[in-house]
């Protein structure tokens, strides 16, 4: 029977994280800060959307061959990672749909298909898709072709959404956050823990950007009116604080390694 | 489980109860009181506008009036000024896409081109004053269309 690697076959740890709420939370923040962030470099800085792409793609291309590189789960060099492929991948929907006039249903049902088809080559290589074990420079390439189709796909949701229903940001944060609620429910009692992960995962992303608009748009629109500059520094803050810590706790937690 | 966890949870709880707090306190579909619209209209429609001069976006009259604003300038010739005044169209249009897009998408898609055609002939390596103009008046007519003028 094949054996699978694991990290005591492979001398590698679990390159990911594990799925505690801090996760989630930095997930779904540094969504709504990469949005921001490029929003601002390609409208208030006047870069266009063009170079900030071609900028964001290229720092992609260097944080993921940095996070390629290490051998266990550093989390600064992974959620920067996953900061840019959030903004590329919602840089390749809107590419498709603004640039080349490529309908919202047809993207979603792509992205939909582009995963189902990442999850299956990557089943039946790897024989799992656990995401704790993540331990194989192999996995982790799947992994990251997932989470950027991830991003992809929930931007080409969420956008559908906002147009084929009209739903607002209120409603959208409201309606997402509740199927979110639905998916771990799920879990909970029982269902397919890798499945619920990745469908949660997707759900993020329209669940973020509600949930950003809810914080900056103006009052007029039914949002708190924070702007993106404070909503931004808001959310930034907490993924430094929660980022650091965990840093530091994976610091700690080598050095007593180290000194064991 | 690990030491991390037991300084991170309460960091996340205390950050997820603030952001929900701040959302349930302050979700209300339109504010009556908001000092934060730009222009003097503090008319808002939530739902379709009958009867009135607003769009099916609601108040466009912030948008509309820097449109103006920038025509004027076409007008006197300043193609570089009229360059610099239209930023703060592209700029007020863009934050406020989360909240109007959703009231009436095509209408903003329509919109959102006149505006980024206007875009293009101010950026233009040389631009012309005919084009700008042609485009500009494109952009009013369109702001015209949709509040049904």
């Amino acid at each position: 029977m094949n054996k699978l690697p694991t990290s005591s076959s492979t001398g590698w740890l679990n390159k990911v994280p594990e799925v505690a709420l801090s996760f989630w939370i930095i997930k779904i923040m540094s969504t709504t800060v990469g949005e921001t962030g490029a929003d601002f470099l390609a409208v208030n800085a006047g870069w266009g959307q063009g170079v900030t792409s071609s900028v964001m793609a290229t720092l992609l291309a260097v944080a993921l061959f940095t996070q390629l590189r290490t051998r266990r789960y550093t989390p600064w060099i992974y959620w920067l990672t996953v900061v840019l492929v959030s903004v590329v991948g919602t840089q390749i929907t809107d590419l498709l749909t603004d640039g080349l006039g490529v309908s919202l249903y047809a993207s979603t049902s792509v992205f939909a298909a582009v995963l189902a088809a990442i999850f299956f080559i990557w089943y039946r290589i790897e024989r799992t898709l656990s995401i704790h074990d993540i331990v194989t420079r192999r996995r982790e390439l799947f992994y990251w072709a997932a989470i950027l189709c991830t991003f992809a796909l929930g931007t080409a949701a969420g956008d559908l959404a906002t147009e084929a229903l009209g739903l607002g940001f209120t409603w959208g944060a409201l309606a997402f956050g509740a199927l979110i609620g639905v998916t771990y429910a799920a879990w909970r009692m029982g269902g397919n823990a890798v499945l619920t992960f990745w469908i949660g995962y997707i759900l993020t992303r329209p669940f973020g950007a509600a949930l950003g608009d809810l914080l900056t748009q103006a009052k007029t629109y039914g949002g708190l009116g924070m702007g993106a500059m404070w909503t931004s520094a808001l959310f930034l803050s907490v993924i430094v604080i929660l980022v650091a810590v965990a840093q530091i706790g994976m610091n700690g937690k080598r050095s007593a390694q180290v000194a064991a | 489980m690990l030491k991390q966890h037991s300084i991170t949870r309460p960091v996340v709880a205390v950050s997820a109860a603030v952001l929900l707090a701040l959302a349930a306190g302050c979700s209300k579909p339109a504010d009556q009181n908001s000092a934060s619209a730009a222009s003097a209209a503090t008319m808002q429609t939530t739902t379709p506008s009958q009867g009135t001069a607003a769009s099916k976006l609601g108040d466009l009259s912030a948008f509309h009036s820097i449109a103006t604003d920038v025509a004027a300038i076409v007008d006197k010739g300043d193609l570089p000024a009229a360059k610099a005044r239209i930023k703060d169209l592209e700029i007020a249009w863009d934050s406020a896409e989360a909240g109007l897009k959703p009231r009436a998408a095509d209408d903003w898609h329509v919109l959102d081109k006149a505006i980024d055609k206007s875009l293009a002939a101010l950026r233009a390596g040389t631009p012309s004053q005919a084009d700008s103009k042609a485009a500009m008046a494109a952009l009013l007519k369109t702001f015209d269309t949709l509040e049904g003028k």
